[in-house]
């Protein structure tokens, strides 16, 4: 009751008009800049963190805060308007949506109920995740702490188990795609001794293959080589992004059938963003992975399936609600864009940790009430303002090509103003062209070269700590007494076993089908 | 400059302080990709996924040629100093449009000089957000703006 209690006092700070109307104007701004590409949540709440300080001169912290998180909530609603429309992810947790949002926009022919459907997911799996955030912040936290190297191991592992066998008839190819994956995100200093590795001497391989010029390439330009191959050069597909009434009911039907799946992984996405280090993205892929490993259609998968979009969609909004735990109740944050927005605490002279629940409790009521706030209002100008924003792509498709290409680049480029990242982004459009020609899956490539680094790391840690011990994977209880680990172990494996046992058993009837034929 | 080979063969566990070398993970990631492109292999070679990695032939090449070329060609000329993102950028829109798309001139003109102004008010007025400028820039000390 007495949280109850506080949060209508942070609705009473967050509707005051000044709040209202800040927020609306976070919002707006983050749709359009999570809608452009190559800026993103984080740069968008960095960049107008000044904005913030000017705020502070007129209107409290708790206004300056409403502002740049609106931006971050915007971000995480405009980031799938260029992968659904598109196939070039606006921001890193839309590459998810890759896999499912374009083709139901393109193959299907459906492009509001593909872009309804993700809004709606984000709105639903959000508003769980801040009621979760609402009665379970300190508790998370406290969990989120109890997990050690090898747990986090154990959910990566999890992770690539879920996405094995992803759109290919060979599971095969999808065990050689996670591999190469794993092998790009190798490329650089190693993680824990600082060693230069497969660089072959070139100083621009140092820092790594980063993995947002691949996917563009691999979505974005092998998207257009594919399509130049397949339908005629000169030809991109054009897509209305107009939503309609149609568009919305026909999403809310596909939400009924698919509710507890989408608060599924709002849940599981706000406890992943509440670990300190991961968020969103990385949310987002074992949002996909688990819907797809939960489906009675997983055939379905990577063709255009309603579920590829809710899900990962849920689990992104919902890691970028989580990620705000460790920033609120530890003082650490769990995500590059709660990293920023703790930086605006410190300049408005805001200590995060468990003392701001009791110093500034208008100030983390404030906040969380305008979480709810932020993602209603986002979600309503999604589904009036699409329209408008993705005006572009009525445009002819001589000029869409050239412009797909343009963002394409500019996404790449933004990234760290190197043209080599570009480089990147053409060699992997060819490499994503070759891929898809040879039906190789995309998708377990790019999961494996986000998580890649994350994992090696994980692995290492946890066998410096166990002295080389392998059982370690097995039986480590972390901080919590239980052993996570082993059960995240276990699991992987009885879903990698799902395909091979699937197949036999095809294989089993097949055999036995043609014996009875010949007989 | 740095020997690459170090690290590259696997190592036990328990055999240094710490666990695994750098090179155990890479190692391995390549292992299993040669071991899955055995099964793939294999897998073709027995006709299964036989329908597989289908080319149009010459002309489906030659095709894909003349899309990718004049892409590849205008990313390059994108750099600094060169024609710079905005100059290049119109450049490859009113050429795409204007030869490959076959509108007519003033509309690839029009769509070229369109993406280059629209791109430089969102990104360099809009945003802050520095992309390569022409060689012209630098010639005119930055008065010409792209």
């Amino acid at each position: 009751m007495e949280i109850l209690g506080q949060l209508a006092g942070g609705f009473g700070t967050a509707l005051q008009a000044d709040n209202v109307l800040f927020l609306l104007a976070g919002c707006i701004l983050g749709l359009i800049i999570g809608v452009l590409p190559g800026l993103g949540g984080t740069s968008g709440v960095a960049i107008l963190l000044p904005v913030s300080v000017l705020i502070t001169h007129e209107h409290s912290a708790t206004t300056a805060v409403i502002f740049l998180a609106g931006i971050y909530w915007g971000a995480l609603f405009g980031g799938v308007v260029t992968s659904i429309l598109f196939n070039i992810p606006g921001e890193p947790w839309a590459v998810a949506l890759l896999f499912d949002g374009y083709p139901l926009a393109k193959r299907k022919g459906k492009p509001g109920v593909a872009l309804t459907s993700s809004f709606v997911a984000s709105w639903v799996g959000a508003f769980f995740a801040t009621v979760l955030l609402t009665f379970l912040a300190k508790e998370l936290a406290d969990i989120a702490l109890q997990f050690g190297p090898a747990e986090l191991f154990a959910v990566f592992v999890l992770s690539f188990a879920t996405l094995i066998g992803l759109g290919a008839e060979s599971p095969m190819k999808s065990v050689m795609m996670v591999a190469f994956g794993l092998l790009l995100a190798a490329v650089g200093f190693d993680t824990i001794t600082g060693e230069p590795r497969l660089t072959f001497g070139q100083i621009g391989l140092l820092s790594g293959v980063n993995f947002v010029p691949v996917t563009i390439g691999l979505f974005g330009i092998g998207e257009i080589i594919a399509s130049a191959d397949e339908a005629g050069i000169g030809f991109v597909e054009q897509l209305s992004a107009k939503v309609g009434l149609k568009d919305i009911l026909e999403t809310l039907r596909a939400l009924r059938s698919r509710i507890w799946l989408v608060i599924a992984n709002g849940v599981i996405g706000f406890f992943f963003g509440s670990l300190p280090g991961h968020g969103a993205t990385a949310g987002s892929f074992l949002g996909y992975g688990l819907a797809r490993q939960w489906s009675r259609n997983k055939e379905e998968f990577g063709k255009g399936e309603i579920s590829g979009i809710m899900a990962p969609q849920a689990a992104a909004d919902a890691a970028g609600v989580g990620s705000l735990v460790p920033m609120l109740a530890l003082g650490v944050p769990g995500s590059p864009t709660s990293a920023v927005l703790m930086a605006g605490l410190f300049i408005w002279g805001l200590q995060p940790g468990p003392l701001l629940f009791i110093d500034h409790p208008d100030f983390v009521w404030g906040l969380i009430a305008s979480i709810y706030l932020g993602h209603l209002l986002t979600f309503l100008i999604c589904l009036t303002a699409v329209p408008l924003l993705a005006m572009i792509m009525r445009a002819p498709h001589g000029f869409l090509t050239p412009f797909i290409v343009v963002i394409s680049v500019i996404g790449a480029y933004s990234l760290n103003n190197d043209m080599k990242d570009v480089a990147v982004t053409v060699i992997f459009g060819l490499v994503g062209y070759w891929l898809r020609k040879m039906k190789y899956p995309l998708a377990p490539l790019v999961v494996a070269l986000v998580l890649g680094d994350s994992t090696e790391r994980e692995l290492r840690k946890a066998l410096i700590g166990s002295h080389g011990d392998w059982s370690v994977f097995i039986t480590s209880t972390g901080n919590s007494g239980y052993p996570i680990s082993g059960a995240l172990i276990a699991l992987a494996v009885v879903l990698l076993l799902i395909p091979l046992i699937g197949q036999l058993r095809r294989r089993r009837s097949g055999a036995a089908a043609t014996t009875a034929h010949s007989a | 400059m740095f020997d690459t080979r170090d690290g590259a063969l696997p190592t036990s566990a328990a055999g240094v302080p710490g666990g695994l070398r750098g090179g155990w993970y890479p190692f391995w990631a390549s292992a299993v990709m040669l071991m899955g492109g055995a099964v793939v292999m294999y897998q073709a070679a027995r006709g299964i996924h036989a329908d597989e990695g289908v080319f149009k032939g010459a002309s489906g090449v030659l095709d894909l040629v003349r899309f990718v070329l004049p892409m590849l060609v205008a990313t390059y000329l994108m750099s600094e100093r060169l024609l710079g993102f905005y100059l290049a950028s119109g450049a490859y829109t009113a050429y795409y449009s204007g030869v490959t798309a076959r509108y007519r001139w003033y509309w690839a003109v029009a769509g070229g000089v369109g993406i280059a102004v629209a791109t430089y008010l969102i990104f360099e007025v809009g945003f802050a957000s520095l992309l390569p400028k022409s060689f012209l820039y630098f010639l005119t000390d930055g008065a010409f703006p792209f």
